[in-house]
């Protein structure tokens, strides 16, 4: 897995730093394109100026013609010699500028205004602003046009701009004098500044302070944000306007970054100004350039999609080939492995065949398996510590007293050993080991605890035939087998009536050969109850006790010494201990006999 | 005076100070040193202002920014200055008018116009000047000069000089110049021009009968005016 973990890290790696371009490499491009628009802007707003200058000329030459027209030039000379201009001087005055205004071809100005030489108004045409008589001297472009210069100016009134151009009017036959001024003035409209704009790709908006006045698009922008930076604007140069920092406004959903320039004139000292602007895209940086991204941008000649094709196909062979190298195969393997120790074919895995985790996998299964058994055999080497070793083979049961067995098996020699550890007495020391009774004989059929009647009586020299002894009369509980069970066959009939609910309890499994006590041919019928309460523990008790004395005494088993209340004790105790051992949740006892002495065993019992 | 210069000064009166009113006193300024150039346009548009090639320009009317004024006499009677404002400017950009006197601006063109002083804001009374109303107010301290604008028209600028004197007037086109009746006494005559006084004064002695002639000379203009 470690290849695959290095070739998954690059791959992110490079997956960050294609990530880290694409979000880096609009910028610089942005920032381009940002500059270059504060460039066209500039440029465009200087042009602007420019196209207006460059009118300015044309209109100022328009006005020449009014002012060299002979029929205005006799009109002023009259006017100029009268003490009033009434409506009667006025009238023919004005026909004649309408005449020449009509005679002019091109761009035709708004209005025209006759001045005399005193700076009274004779005439006007299409302007109603001034009476006849009216006096506009005193505005700078009167004045000069009075003084012999020719001059334009821009002059606002009611909310409309007008672009104004004054020349004098010379009386050019002796003696030449100046005779008044014409003043002709152009509105300042949408159709004007399209035209100003018409192959500069901008929008031009011309403002008297926050009101537009015109513009070449319908744009509703607040100018509000624009006049402090127009009152910002102080240098006498209005050139250096243009190369102000554009400020970003916005009309409806649109964007736009403008610049403005300051407007000349009269105009121009009342916040006049023009506004250039350029609409920005509707998003920019990463995502604007994606949306910027054109199909002729993705066709084969302009794409290497052949390089980023294959380069897909290689990282994706190499990760599965990683794949498959460091985690299919090691884990099929593993499951192969599995699947034998399932099957039993193996004990282990194997723990060299598996590389890297599996080994370790393998490993920890063969540990848990170790521990296991090694618990296994714990538990049963407890137990038999506990309790004695139970009958060979029952693993789930627990003999208790095996203190009675003879000396020598009947038909046999006597064990050499001695009882188990965990055999307790009730009385004195065993009696030295006394010849087995005449009824226990190997060869003889399994015997259940003996009935009064049927139970051999213990004799031990007595080498007659099998018959059971005289007893007194047993319990009835107690359902020993008559005969008294010889060991080899006792021990042998318990192997095959294993209680399941102890091998279940321990874990362990009843795979080999085993005996058990629980052959009803051999134990008592049903001297193991359930400890419920207190007095059920305590009938038990008694009733084990019961059977317990009577077998000892058929196998003629001294009693003496043993009272209920050690008994009792000694059953409690290794009950305790029982449960505590194996977590049982009772335990049964049974009386059985064994090797010719009355033993007992411990049953735990799991569940109900 | 010119047509330009229809400012009436009534601050004359026929007795000063108790003394017996002698004769008018007129004459006429020599402008011969009295030549300006032209100042800068005000206002321009994108083009700068071309001389036409036919006829020289004219040359700049200096006179109706000239005052003149007879020191001499305190204002006893101030009386009242009519000050015209004509079209687009006032008929006469400088005015003078006794201290105490009663200033009286009436507004003869059609367009509504709102004055203020901008050295004493207060001087005029609030509110817009209508096409053929008047505003009045009264001038208190002597040696004071007020500019007086309406922010609405960059072009529309006047000065109204007070001084302490019973005898102030205005010169027309051609330089004249007459106070009216003037009590018999010794005066000096100073005139004021466009923003300030000009160097020197000229004498003036005013007998008991008779009409009174002088014709001061006008220093150049170009030297500093006192202010």
């Amino acid at each position: 897995m470690f290849l695959s973990k290095i070739w998954f890290f690059l791959i992110a790696l490079v997956a960050a730093i294609a990530l880290t371009i694409a979000l880096t490499l609009p910028r610089p491009a942005q920032r381009h394109f940002v500059e270059e628009e504060h460039k066209r802007l500039s440029i465009a707003c200087g042009v602007v100026d420019i196209q207006l200058a460059d009118d300015a000329r044309k209109r100022l030459e328009l006005t020449g013609t009014f002012a060299r027209s002979e029929d205005i030039v006799k009109a002023l000379t009259a006017a100029s010699g009268a003490d009033k201009i009434d409506e009667a001087r006025m009238k023919p005055a004005r026909d004649t500028a309408e005449k020449v205004m009509t005679a002019v071809s091109g761009r035709k100005p708004d209005f025209a205004v006759l001045i005399d030489k005193r700076g009274r108004v004779v005439a006007s045409v299409n302007l109603d602003q001034n009476d006849p008589g009216d006096v506009v001297a005193g505005r700078p472009l009167v004045d000069d046009a009075l003084a012999g210069y020719l001059r334009d100016d821009l002059w606002t009134r009611n909310g409309t701009m007008y672009f104004v151009t004054a020349s004098p009017v010379i009386k050019r036959d002796a003696p030449v004098e100046y005779v008044g001024a014409v003043v002709l003035g152009h509105q300042v409209t949408n159709d004007l500044a399209k035209f100003l704009v018409k192959t500069l790709d901008v929008e031009l908006e011309f403002y008297m302070g926050k009101d537009a006045v015109a513009g070449s698009k319908s744009l509703a922008i607040d100018a509000s944000q624009m006049l402090p930076r127009v009152k910002a604007l102080t240098d006498p140069d209005r050139g250096k306007d243009c190369l102000a920092e554009p400020l970003e406004v916005t009309s409806g959903k649109e964007s736009y970054t403008e610049i403005e320039r300051r407007l000349p004139g009269e105009a121009g000292a009342r916040g006049a100004f023009y506004s250039v602007l350029i609409q920005r895209p509707s998003t920019i940086g990463f995502m604007g350039t994606l949306h910027g991204v054109k199909k002729s941008d993705l066709t084969p000649g302009r794409f290497p999609w052949h390089f980023v094709g294959a380069g897909f196909v290689i990282v994706l062979a190499i990760g599965i080939a990683l794949m498959m190298m460091e985690a299919d195969r090691p884990l099929k393997r593993l499951t192969a492995d599995a699947v034998k120790l399932a099957k039993g074919e193996s004990e282990r895995l194997s723990e060299d065949a598996h590389g890297g985790k599996f080994g370790s996998i393998a490993r920890s299964v063969n540990i848990h398996i170790d521990k296991v058994s090694r618990e296994a055999k714990t538990a049963k080497k407890d137990i038999d510590a506990l309790l004695g070793p139970a009958p060979e083979g029952s693993l789930g049961t627990i003999d208790l007293l095996a203190t009675a067995l003879p000396s020598a098996r009947p038909g046999g020699p006597a064990p050499a050993a001695s009882a188990p550890p965990s055999d307790f007495k009730f009385s004195a020391p065993p009696p030295a080991p006394t010849p087995p009774p005449a009824s226990f004989k190997p060869s003889g059929p399994p015997a259940s605890i003996p009935k009064p009647a049927a139970a051999p009586p213990p004799k031990p020299a007595a080498p007659a035939p099998p018959a059971p002894p005289t007893r007194a009369p047993t319990p009835p509980p107690v359902a020993m087998p008559a005969a008294a069970p010889a060991a080899p066959s006792l021990l042998g009939g318990l192997g095959d009536s294993l209680d399941d609910d102890i091998l279940g309890g321990l874990g362990l499994s009843n795979s080999g050969p085993t005996t058990g006590l629980s052959n009803p041919a051999i134990a008592a019928p049903e001297p193991a109850g359930k400890l419920g309460s207190t007095a059920d523990g305590e009938a038990h008790f008694r009733q084990v006790y019961e059977q317990f004395l009577t077998v000892k005494k058929t196998c003629g088993e001294p009693t003496a010494g043993l009272s209920f209340e050690k008994f009792s004790e000694k059953l409690v105790k290794n009950r305790d201990d029982l449960m505590a051992k194996t977590g049982c949740k009772e335990v049964r006892f049974t009386v059985y006999v064994k090797e010719g002495k009355a033993a007992l065993k411990a049953t735990p019992v799991k569940d109900e | 005076m010119t047509f330009l210069v229809r400012v009436a000064v009534f601050g004359t009166a026929m007795f000063v100070g108790g003394a017996a009113v002698a004769g008018p006193v007129s004459g006429k300024l020599d402008l011969t040193a009295a030549t300006a150039e032209r100042p800068p346009a005000a206002t321009k548009g994108w083009l700068d202002r071309v001389e036409n090639p036919l006829a020289p320009a004219r040359p700049v009317n200096v006179t109706s920014q000239m005052i003149v004024v007879l020191d001499g006499a305190k204002p006893s009677s101030p009386g009242q200055v009519t000050w015209e404002l004509v079209g687009e400017s006032f008929g006469h950009p400088v005015m003078g008018a006794p201290a105490g006197a009663e200033v009286l601006i009436k507004n003869l063109s059609g367009t509504a116009r709102t004055l203020i002083a901008a050295e004493d804001p207060k001087l005029i009374p609030a509110g817009p000047l209508n096409p053929k109303g008047s505003k009045s107010f009264r001038t208190t301290e002597a040696n004071k000069i007020y500019t007086v604008s309406d922010s609405e028209a960059v072009h529309l600028k006047g000065k109204l000089v007070v001084v302490d004197s019973q005898y102030v007037t205005t010169v027309d086109e051609g330089g004249k110049f007459e106070f009216g009746e003037v009590a018999e006494g010794s005066y000096k005559l100073r005139i004021f021009y466009k923003d300030g006084w000009l160097d020197g004064t000229t004498d003036v002695v005013v007998g008991a009968k008779g009409k009174t002639e002088v014709n001061p000379k006008v220093p150049a203009l170009t030297a500093s005016a006192k202010k």
